[in-house]
């Protein structure tokens, strides 16, 4: 428990370091040259994004819905785009609803008018509460990873379980926006939610 | 004394006001997402094709939050995640501390190290926190940690946060050095069965297995047991003392309670036989005894934690834990209790200011049986206690670009009443993906009962019997660093993220021995000369250095990445001390040099190519030489269910040393090699 004086000779190593160090050389050029992995598993965004195309799908809008939702269906991501190149990949040449599907990516939620999918990306999560007080019931379908978000007000939220991608439904804020959620939809939800009474 | 994950502190402080400027902040992660290759893109184009249900079976390459979070920290954390761990092939979590820059690990024998953050590593280091699921496993008796008995299974390790530097603000006296966070899975993420076998030349047989369930969407479990037998080390006395063997049980359960309650208990229980060799002296001949043979070590620990979402942006968590170690050793037997209590409030206030305040309360009594004259702690019973304060709140200076976080620790122990651990930190976002951040700290080391209570005696020569005896001191008082940092992080190409800290520390009143005296003790018999040696705060010193850690991902099949780590350690005598000893052995025991450098390669068919490369530099108060060695895994993911994979560890030469040991014959870290294999199956979630 204390120093304790130790004898001064020291051991002859065995270590040869020219040797060791080709050796750790070889493992690099070896890791350097392998061949690229055939079989990788999809990233957790390009699921994301077929999620997306498939809420498009299983949602049904209002009837009444503003004009400049309806000359095309747009999805936008408000925010830094975790996507990359995925959702223009799955989403371009697709209709839904009978309109063209387009993309866009915006920088505040008042420019959400032509959204019918917003997708908030997890940079916006401190003025979270600002952002869903302005889409708020524009017939908007709001998608993101924030944790909490479905509890927060919003009404799809990622959530990754295991190396899993699931979501959880909020249905008081998506009725609340007069968005119908299909039952296989609410079928397939990790969880679904409905806004819990004040005070719990 | 709260002991909150790092990051999760960090995020509560940081992340809120932030993450608005996340936009020029992205993670390294989602930046490597934004160049897909064609190959991703095909990929994409049949996920596309299939249904929700489809969909959500899918396993997916996860991007890890952490560097979203670690590019905002103001300190200098870093992050192992579970893949890291199953990549390095290590065995224990000594093994899997190896992979954090400024960590020096050093396997003594087989079942003990020498673990220190930026200096004064030693099996019995002090100064270092650690946590495993928010409880301390450091002990009060000697204020470090007995490694050989922190097991978990390493399949259930969600990640580990090592933060080098102090923080004691936060949590407290004896994170001086630095603070090791070891996180587990919540229950949610376990469930299904996983059992693993291990078999090889040193890790004989490592079996584990976990069963994790749930009734229904908020109530989730799981249970888990694990045993190994090592085998031992390399002795050029073919005294092989040191094999070891252990095994473990141990449950989780996460409940929703509501939509914003969530509670945890979680508990283990552990028995193991610890291989060891201790020297005890004697007051008759033949003088020092020494003892091969294994210490009896159990332990259990329960812990019930609940967190409570108040409203946006504001949290509470309650924690509370009871643990029980007891070592029966033939030169000491150590029972001990520890009773914690810990409340954790955080809110944000107008301004975006983010506020943190804890409380809390520990109690750990402990009982000690000497089995020798020489070796005593005294007296036999003792009951630490501590009581603790902190508050710190995090404010915007330029929107978006500029924060100070500012606060202090107020705690009370029984050795040394009142201590109080401010610091405050600075932190800089001038550009996209560019942080500074730089940070001032106090920190103290408690006394422990080593400290105060030891009484020690070796035998030294003959004639005359003349014994070396070393006492505690009730005068010894904290050790105290006052700590300066600096960091820098940014994307240097597009998947090229580096690292980089500097620290100078200077502590003041460390550990050493006090004036000497003389005397002829009549009793025990034959009457012996005693040289006694008294505890005290004999020692000042400073380190300077630096840290660098690289880690560049070019494609979805390769991924670099490794840490250099330099440390200038100087202690010296206070005025009106002279101890050699121990400024000779603080002052070469830490490596000037460490060198890291990890390639985890994604082969064709699932095959997996990883390999750890490290460097050492020589220990000359150990006797040890600077040393390279490396390990090697080759895995293979045959099914969803089926893993394989051998592992060679220590490769470059046949053995080598890392650590003295507190007797004088040097182990040697012998080179082996183990196959495993892993079968898991996840329940259906949502049936």
């Amino acid at each position: 428990m204390i120093p304790v004086i130790y004898p001064s000779g020291t051991r002859p190593r065995a270590n040869d370091r020219t040797r060791s160090f080709m050796l750790a050389a070889a493992l690099v050029i070896l890791a350097a040259t392998s061949l690229p992995a055939q079989e990788s598993k999809p990233g957790e965004y390009q699921v994301k994004a077929a999620y997306l195309f498939n809420f498009g799908k299983f949602v049904k809008w209002p009837a009444a819905i503003p004009a400049e939702k309806d000359t095309s269906f747009t999805f936008c991501v408000l925010g830094h785009d975790p996507f990359g190149p995925a959702l223009d990949s799955i989403l371009a040449g697709e209709d839904l609803a009978g309109k063209p599907v387009t993309v866009r990516r915006i920088a505040r939620p008042q420019d959400s008018g032509p959204c019918r999918v917003l997708f908030i990306s997890s940079t916006e999560e401190s003025h979270l509460k600002e952002i869903l007080t302005v889409v708020d019931e524009s017939g908007v379908l709001t998608v993101s990873d924030i944790p909490g978000f479905s509890r927060r007000g919003g009404m799809i939220q990622f959530v990754v379980e295991g190396n899993k991608v699931r979501f959880e439904i909020n249905l008081t804020s998506a009725e609340n926006a007069k968005l119908i959620l299909s039952s296989e939809l609410l079928k397939v939800a990790a969880a679904v939610r409905r806004n819990a009474p004040p005070g719990d | 004394m709260p002991n909150p994950s790092p990051s999760r502190i960090w995020r509560a402080i940081v992340a809120t006001p932030v993450v608005a400027l996340a936009l020029s902040l992205a993670s390294p992660v989602e930046t490597a997402c934004a160049n897909a290759s064609p190959d991703d893109q095909a990929a994409t184009g049949n996920l596309k094709h299939l249904s929700l249900e489809e969909l959500g079976d899918v396993e997916v390459t996860t991007a890890s939050k952490e560097p979203e979070q670690v590019w905002r920290t103001p300190a200098a954390i870093y992050v192992i995640t579970q893949e890291d761990i199953r990549r390095s092939g290590a065995t224990s979590l000594p093994e899997v501390l190896r992979l954090a820059p400024g960590v020096e690990v050093a396997r003594i024998d087989s079942d003990h190290w020498a673990i220190g953050i930026r200096g004064f590593g030693g099996e019995f280091s002090k100064s270092l926190l650690v946590m495993i699921d928010g409880r301390s496993v450091y002990s009060p008796l000697f204020a470090g940690v007995y490694w050989n008995v922190q097991d978990t299974m390493l399949e259930d390790i969600e990640r580990i946060e090592v933060i080098r530097g102090p923080g004691g603000t936060i949590w407290g006296a004896n994170a001086v050095n630095g603070i090791i966070n070891i996180i587990t899975k919540s229950a949610k993420d376990t469930r299904g069965v996983l059992s693993s076998w291990s078999s090889g030349s040193i890790d004989q047989g490592i079996g584990s297995f976990r069963f994790g369930g749930s009734t229904g969407k908020d109530f989730n479990y799981r249970v888990y047991g694990t045993g190994f037998i090592r085998g031992a080390e390399f002795h050029p006395d073919a005294d092989h003392f040191d094999d070891w063997r252990t095994g473990q049980v141990g449950f989780r359960t996460d409940w929703n309670l509501t939509s914003r309650d969530i509670l945890t208990w979680q508990g283990d229980m552990y028995t193991g036989l610890d291989g060891e060799r201790v020297a005890v002296g004697l007051y008759s001949p033949p003088s020092t005894l020494v003892i091969d043979g294994p210490h009896e070590v159990g332990g259990g620990n329960i812990l019930g934690r609940w967190k409570r979402q108040i409203n946006d942006g504001s949290d509470v968590q309650i924690q509370g834990y009871y643990d029980r170690t007891s070592r029966y050793s033939p030169q000491l037997d150590e029972v001990r209790d520890t009773f914690d209590i810990d409340l954790l409030y955080h809110l944000t206030l107008k301004g975006n200011q983010d506020v943190l305040l804890g409380a809390g309360a520990r109690w750990s009594p402990d009982n000690i049986t000497a089995k020798f004259q020489t070796l005593d702690f005294l007296p036999h019973q003792e009951t630490d206690s501590i009581y603790s304060w902190f508050a710190q709140d995090q404010l915007p200076i330029v929107p978006r670009h500029l924060w100070l976080t500012v606060g202090s620790k107020f705690e009370h122990n029984n050795y040394t009443g009142f201590e109080i651990q401010p610091n405050a930190r600075l932190l800089w976002t001038p550009a996209t993906h560019q942080t500074f951040w730089a940070a001032l700290t106090r920190a103290v080391r408690t006394p422990s009962r080593l400290d105060r209570d030891l009484e020690l005696t070796d035998f030294l020569v003959t004639p005359p019997p003349t014994y070396l005896r070393v006492v505690g001191s009730k005068d010894f008082k904290s050790e105290q660093l006052l700590g300066a940092e600096f960091g820098y992080r940014t994307l240097l190409a597009k998947k090229l993220f580096v690292d980089i800290a500097v620290f100078h520390n200077r502590y003041t009143g460390l550990y050493g021995y006090g004036a000497g005296s003389g005397f002829v003790e009549l009793t025990p018999t034959p009457p012996h000369i005693i040289l006694q040696l008294p505890l005290a705060n004999a020692l000042d010193g400073s380190t300077t250095g630096f840290e660098i850690t690289p880690d560049w991902k070019p494609s979805q099949w390769l991924e670099l990445k490794g840490s250099y780590s330099y440390l200038s350690l100087t202690v010296q005598d206070r005025p009106g001390f002279t101890d050699a000893l121990n400024t000779d052995s603080d002052n070469g025991s830490s490596p000037h040099h460490q060198v890291m450098f990890q390639s985890l390669v994604n082969l064709p068919k699932r095959f997996e190519l990883d390999a750890t490369v490290r460097y050492v530099s020589a220990l000359p108060a150990q006797n040890v030489n600077a040393y390279e060695t490396a390990d090697v895994r080759f895995g293979w993911r045959a099914t969803p269910s089926w893993e394989f994979s051998l592992v060679g560890q220590n490769l470059l030469q046949p053995e080598h040393a890392e650590f003295g040991s507190d007797i004088d014959t040097i182990v040697g870290i012998k080179r082996s090699i183990y196959g495993k294999v892993t079968w898991t199956r996840q329940l259906e979630t949502h049936p």
